[in-house]
C-alpha cells in the first residue's frame, strides 16, 4: 500500500480574525456523579499547530474532547472552538472535523454511503465524497460494506468523514490505533501538511514515541487535571525524552 | 431541516435493515391472512370477520413501523454513528425530527404494503372459497388499506420516540414487541378491573382506525386523532431527551 498526501497546500485564512485561539478551554469541569472526569482544566491552541493531548488511560482526554465538540455539557467552565460553543457554529463541518472512536461506523453500510449520509446532512456536494475517498485511499473499497474493512481502513474512513467539510481544526482521538507502520507514517505526514496550511490539529494519544514525532505542542493531563502544557522542546529539555517527562509528571500527580 | 431529512432517508435505504423489515412483515401478513382464510365458511361470511382479515396488516404494519422508528435511533447509538451525526448537526432535536419525518414516510410505505397485501390476499382467498364480500366493494377495502398506512406511519413516530428515550437497542425492541403483542392484550382482558381504559391505548387506537370491533374500540376518526396525539407526544419527548442528555 502506498500513501500519498495530496491535500492542496493553500493556507486557510481564519474566518474569525487571527487573534482568536482556535480552541479555548477555561476552568472546564465535568462530573459524573461522584467521579470528577475533568477538573478545572485550562488550555488554548493557536492556529497552525499540531498539539498532542496526552495522558494515561482514564485521564479525561476523551471526555474533554466530547465537551469541546458539544456531545456533553460541562458541569462548570467552558470549552470553545473559534471562540464559540460548538453547537453555536453555523456550519460546524466546515470549521471542525473530528474522529472520536474508530468504531463510529455502521457495519452494514458501504464506506461511500457512510460519507454520503454525512455529506447530505452537512450540505456538502457529492463530488467532495469522492475527493476525500481518494485522499484516504479508499476509493477501491468504497462500495464494500464497512464490516469487511480492516481496523486501519475504518480509521481512514472515519478520518475521511472528518475531512468532508474541509475544516480548519481537526480533532482526533487516538487516531494511530490500528494503523500499520505505513499508515502511521501517512497520518503523521498528513497532519504536518494540514498544520503547515495554517490549520490546527488536536490529537489525543497515549503512544508517546509516536506523538513525539508528530506534534509540536503538548498538553498533558492526569486525573482530569492539567499537569503540563508547552512546546515539545520545552517539555523535553535537558535531554529528557517525552516519555520520561510524561512518566515523571503523571507519576508525581498520582 | 431538509438536509437532515434527506440524510435520514438515505440512511434508511443504505443498509439492509429497512428491506429486511419489509420482507419479514410481508411474510407475516401473508401467513396471518392465509391462516385466517381457513376459518369455517360461516365465520368468513361475517362482515366484521372479513374486516378483521383485510385489516390484518394493521397490527403488523404498526409493529414493524415502530421497530423501524426505534432502530433508526438505537442502531446509530449502538454503532456510534450518532456521534458523527451530531457533529454535523449539533442541534440534536433537528436530527430527531428528521428521523421522525423519514420514519413516518417509510412507515406509511410499510403500512401500505401490509394493507395492500392483506387486502389482495384476503379478497383472493374469499373468492377462492366462494364467499361473498360483505364490505361495500372497493371503497371500503381501499379505506382499510389507507387506515393501515396511517396507523403504521404514526406508530413509526412512536418508535422513534421510544428509541430516543430508551437508547439501547434490545430493550427498545423488546419493549415495543412486548407492549403490542402482550401488554395491551392483557389489558383488553381487564384482569385488573380498569374497565374500558384499554381502548385508549395506542395499539387499540391503531386498530380502531380501520373500524375494527366497532362495539369495543373507539370510532375510526377518534382512534386516528388519539394515535396522532400519542405519536406527537412520543416524538416530542424523544427530541427533548436527546437534546438534554450527553451523548455517550
Amino acid at each position: 500500500m502506498t500513501h500519498r498526501v495530496d491535500q492542496p497546500g493553500v493556507p486557510v485564512p481564519s474566518k474569525d480574525g487571527a487573534r482568536d485561539p482556535v480552541v479555548t478551554v477555561r476552568s472546564l469541569t465535568k462530573r459524573f456523579g461522584e467521579v470528577v472526569a475533568v477538573d478545572d482544566l485550562t488550555f488554548s491552541l493557536r492556529p497552525g499547530t499540531v498539539t498532542g493531548f496526552l495522558g494515561p488511560n482514564g485521564a479525561g482526554k476523551t471526555t474533554t474532547l466530547r465537551l469541546l465538540l458539544g456531545l456533553a455539557e460541562p458541569t462548570a467552565g467552558e470549552a470553545l472552538v473559534f471562540g464559540r460553543r460548538y453547537r453555536e457554529l453555523d456550519h460546524p463541518a466546515g470549521r471542525v472535523g473530528a474522529v472520536l472512536e474508530s468504531s463510529d461506523l455502521h457495519p452494514g453500510r458501504s464506506g461511500r454511503d457512510h460519507l454520503r449520509a454525512l455529506a447530505l446532512a452537512a450540505q456538502i456536494p457529492p463530488g467532495r465524497v469522492e475527493e476525500v475517498l481518494v485522499l484516504v485511499e479508499l476509493q477501491a473499497a468504497a462500495k464494500r460494506r464497512v464490516r469487511t474493512y480492516s481496523l486501519g481502513m475504518r480509521q481512514r474512513l472515519a478520518l475521511a468523514g472528518a475531512l468532508l467539510g474541509d475544516p480548519e481544526l481537526l480533532i482526533l482521538d487516538e487516531p494511530a490505533n490500528g494503523l500499520d507502520p505505513a499508515g502511521v507514517h501517512w497520518l503523521r505526514r498528513f497532519l504536518r501538511r494540514f498544520a503547515e496550511q495554517g490549520r490546527t490539529v488536536l490529537v489525543s494519544s497515549h503512544m508517546l514515541a509516536e506523538a513525539a514525532q508528530t506534534v509540536d505542542q503538548v498538553v498533558i493531563i492526569n486525573r482530569g487535571r492539567l499537569v503540563a502544557a508547552g512546546t515539545l522542546g520545552e517539555l523535553t529539555e535537558q535531554g529528557r525524552s517525552l516519555e520520561d517527562t510524561f512518566l515523571r509528571l503523571t507519576g508525581a500527580a498520582s | 431541516m431538509r438536509a437532515q431529512l434527506r440524510a435520514e432517508l438515505f440512511k434508511l435505504r443504505s443498509t439492509r435493515t429497512s428491506l429486511g423489515l419489509f420482507a419479514a412483515m410481508t411474510g407475516l401478513v401473508l401467513l396471518a391472512v392465509v391462516l385466517h382464510s381457513l376459518l369455517p365458511a360461516e365465520a368468513l361470511a361475517d362482515r366484521d370477520n372479513q374486516l378483521t382479515i383485510l385489516g390484518r396488516g394493521e397490527f403488523l404494519g404498526a409493529l414493524f413501523a415502530a421497530l423501524l422508528g426505534a432502530l433508526s435511533v438505537t442502531a446509530e447509538i449502538r454503532h456510534g454513528t450518532i456521534r458523527p451525526t451530531f457533529l454535523v448537526t449539533p442541534r440534536r432535536s433537528r436530527v430527531v425530527w428528521a428521523k421522525v419525518t423519514a420514519c413516518v414516510l417509510t412507515g406509511a410505505g410499510l403500512g401500505l404494503v401490509a394493507g395492500a397485501v392483506a387486502a389482495a390476499v384476503g379478497l383472493l382467498a374469499l373468492r377462492a372459497r366462494g364467499i361473498d364480500l360483505r364490505l361495500d366493494g372497493g371503497d371500503e377495502v381501499l379505506l382499510v388499506a389507507g387506515s393501515v398506512a396511517a396507523a403504521a406511519a404514526l406508530w413509526a413516530a412512536i418508535g422513534v420516540g421510544v428509541g430516543a428515550l430508551v437508547r439501547h437497542q434490545v430493550p427498545a425492541v423488546v419493549g415495543i414487541c412486548a407492549w403490542l403483542l402482550f401488554v395491551e392484550g392483557l389489558l383488553v382482558g381487564d384482569l385488573v378491573g380498569l374497565g374500558e381504559v384499554f381502548k385508549f391505548l395506542p395499539g387499540a387506537a391503531a386498530a380502531a382506525i380501520s373500524g375494527q370491533e366497532p362495539g369495543t374500540l373507539l370510532a375510526p376518526a377518534v382512534g386516528l386523532a388519539l394515535l396522532a396525539v400519542y405519536a406527537a407526544a412520543a416524538a416530542m419527548v424523544g427530541a427533548l431527551a436527546t437534546a438534554r442528555r450527553d451523548v455517550g
